[in-house]
């Protein structure tokens, strides 16, 4: 028998997954679809399209990938769950695995299906809405465009969900209860000290500095303006590598092996 | 067969609550594991079926070291916990999902083991009381047909009734190729069920001895007024007179009282361990 990966019992693990909690697992994600939608719309009638994409596509994105995330292997908050868990005849493999298909494809497929679905909803409305016969009506038409998946925003989004919902998985396994918050503490923590580490090594070392982005931007006062000032371009580049895919990769794979460790 | 060598185990390492303990547990018996409330039962179960890992010394278990949880061991092993989980599904979706983890699970056991417990109910299980979730759970774990079973308080949550059903059932679906291990402070749950008594106190292992052995080597009865202290185990005024636990030195043939047992070894460990290393010998 092969104890660490077997389609057929792989297959049981993922439909069991799925099956067993199901309102849990899909009324969590109606309710992360629900609030992207409420913000979405909230956005636009307060201050247009581009905020109702961005706060939408990065709530929805990290926000509810993270709730997912804290989700997948929250077994552990009653004895009885946790040992039924760990205790099924299944390998520690095909149990990550299910728990990365469905924070990191199921959801995010489901999240982004949904999200088009919606931005080009009220986009369509709003195009339909303009008089073709208006001056600017091409102007008004191409102000408001379909949010881009390979855009600024989402790749920033991207790298933020990757980041946090690797946290949340890692977290999940190490705090039994209530762990979505206090990993949620730990990250504002470790980003609060970040920043003013940074901050206090910028000021040590650059005068008149205004303030400093947790890893790669420094702005300094330059008599009423401001000036920026970057790292390196290839250290920059190093950076981006390390935070866009080997931080995830790490704590994605710590995950794992904290759920092979894992004593209950 | 579960053999456990030299195991150290405890939550914090400078506080052991097993030191250097070693046990072989056979097939073809139902074992009971006694001892007071925070002796380390529960502990020690999850450490055969590797929710816990010992700090130091061995644990096997069908020939499968527990704590990699490797799936072929797991499939060897049902473990019922002493609170119970199940999930928001009715009994025909749980067996759907759970039991083809299990080759050896059957149907048709586990319809009659839910008959003989009385469960029945097209509801979901999580709306059932835990009485009844945990008589599901005690019939799923027996379906399952696993070599070893381990149970955690079973009769913790069963009314009387059921606490009798249970064993009945225990009792029946017993055989030589299985070993059936269960943990419990509620010792007169057990009587007449076990074939053999593991007591553990203080992290020692004070006894591991069969109903039969411990029938030969101690005596339980009542007296009027007891004559030679420094003979007896165990008193304890009752309605009879006076129960007592001493050396069985005349050979007579008396029923084993787990409770009585249990109180007789944990006051006199070490004349205890003296008594039973010899009954080893002697075999």
């Amino acid at each position: 028998m092969n104890n660490t990966f077997n389609i057929h019992r792989f297959g049981l693990v993922f439909k069991k997954t799925v099956l067993e909690r199901p309102m849990q697992l899909f009324g969590l994600t109606v309710l992360s679809l629900a609030v992207v939608f409420f913000v979405y719309v909230l956005g636009k009638q307060l201050s247009g399209f581009d905020v109702a994409q961005n706060a939408s596509f990065l709530l929805g994105l990290v926000g509810g990938g993270c709730f997912l995330a804290s989700f997948v292997f929250g077994y552990f908050s009653t004895n009885a769950m946790g040992s039924s868990f760990l205790t099924l005849p299944a390998s520690h493999f095909e149990k990550w695995l299910c728990g990365i298909l469905l924070t990191g494809v199921w959801y995010v497929l489901i999240f982004l299906l949904f999200y088009r679905f919606v931005d080009t909803l009220f986009v369509g409305i709003y195009r339909r809405s303009l008089d073709s016969n208006g001056p600017f009506f091409k102007e008004l038409y191409e102000q408001v465009q379909i949010f881009p998946f390979d855009g600024f925003v989402a790749n920033k989004a991207a790298i933020m969900f990757v980041n946090f919902a690797g946290a949340m998985l890692v977290g999940s396994l190490y705090f039994n209860k209530v762990n979505f918050i206090k990993v949620a503490l730990l990250i504002s923590a470790f980003w609060l000290g970040a920043w003013l580490f940074n901050l206090m090594i910028a000021k040590a070392m650059i005068q008149d500095v205004n303030n400093a982005m947790p890893y790669f931007l420094v702005w300094i006062d330059i008599n009423k303006d401001q000036g920026r000032i970057e790292l390196p371009g290839k250290l920059l580049t190093v950076v981006g590598i390390l935070i866009q895919y080997v931080v995830p990769a790490i704590l994605w794979m710590v995950a794992y092996i904290r759920l092979r460790e894992k004593e209950f | 067969m579960i053999e456990i060598q030299n195991m150290s185990f405890g939550y914090n390492s400078k506080k052991l609550l097993y030191k250097n303990l070693s046990l072989s547990l056979e097939t073809g018996s139902i074992y009971g594991l006694l001892g007071r409330n925070g002796a380390g039962k529960s502990t020690l179960l999850k450490n055969m079926i590797g929710l816990l890992f010992p700090l130091e010394g061995t644990i096997e278990v069908n020939g499968f070291s527990p704590k990699k949880r490797l799936p072929s061991f797991l499939e060897t092993i049902y473990f019922i916990p002493e609170e119970v989980y199940v999930p928001s599904l009715t009994i025909k979706k749980y067996i759907n999902l759970f039991s083809p983890f299990y080759p050896n699970f059957n149907a048709a056991q586990m319809c009659n083991h839910l008959q003989e417990l009385d469960v029945k109910t097209a509801d979901k299980l999580n709306t059932l009381s835990f009485g009844q979730q945990k008589k599901f759970i005690i019939a799923f774990g027996l379906a399952c047909n696993t070599k070893v079973l381990l149970l955690d308080e079973p009769t913790n949550g069963l009314d009387i009734p059921s606490k009798k059903r249970f064993r009945k059932l225990i009792a029946s679906e017993m055989n030589d190729d299985r070993m059936i291990f269960i943990s419990t402070h509620q010792i007169r749950d057990l009587d007449n069920l076990i074939d053999r008594v593991v007591i553990v106190d203080d992290g020692q292992l004070l006894l591991d001895a069969s109903v039969a052995a411990i029938g030969e080597k101690l005596l339980f009865t009542d007296v009027d007024e007891i004559q030679d202290k420094d003979k007896i185990l165990y008193a304890e005024e009752s309605l009879h007179g006076i129960s007592i636990v001493t050396e069985n030195t005349i050979n007579a043939d008396t029923k084993v009282n787990l409770e009585h047992l249990f109180n007789a070894v944990t006051e006199n460990p070490e004349r205890i361990k003296q008594l039973f290393k010899l009954i080893n010998k002697v075999k």
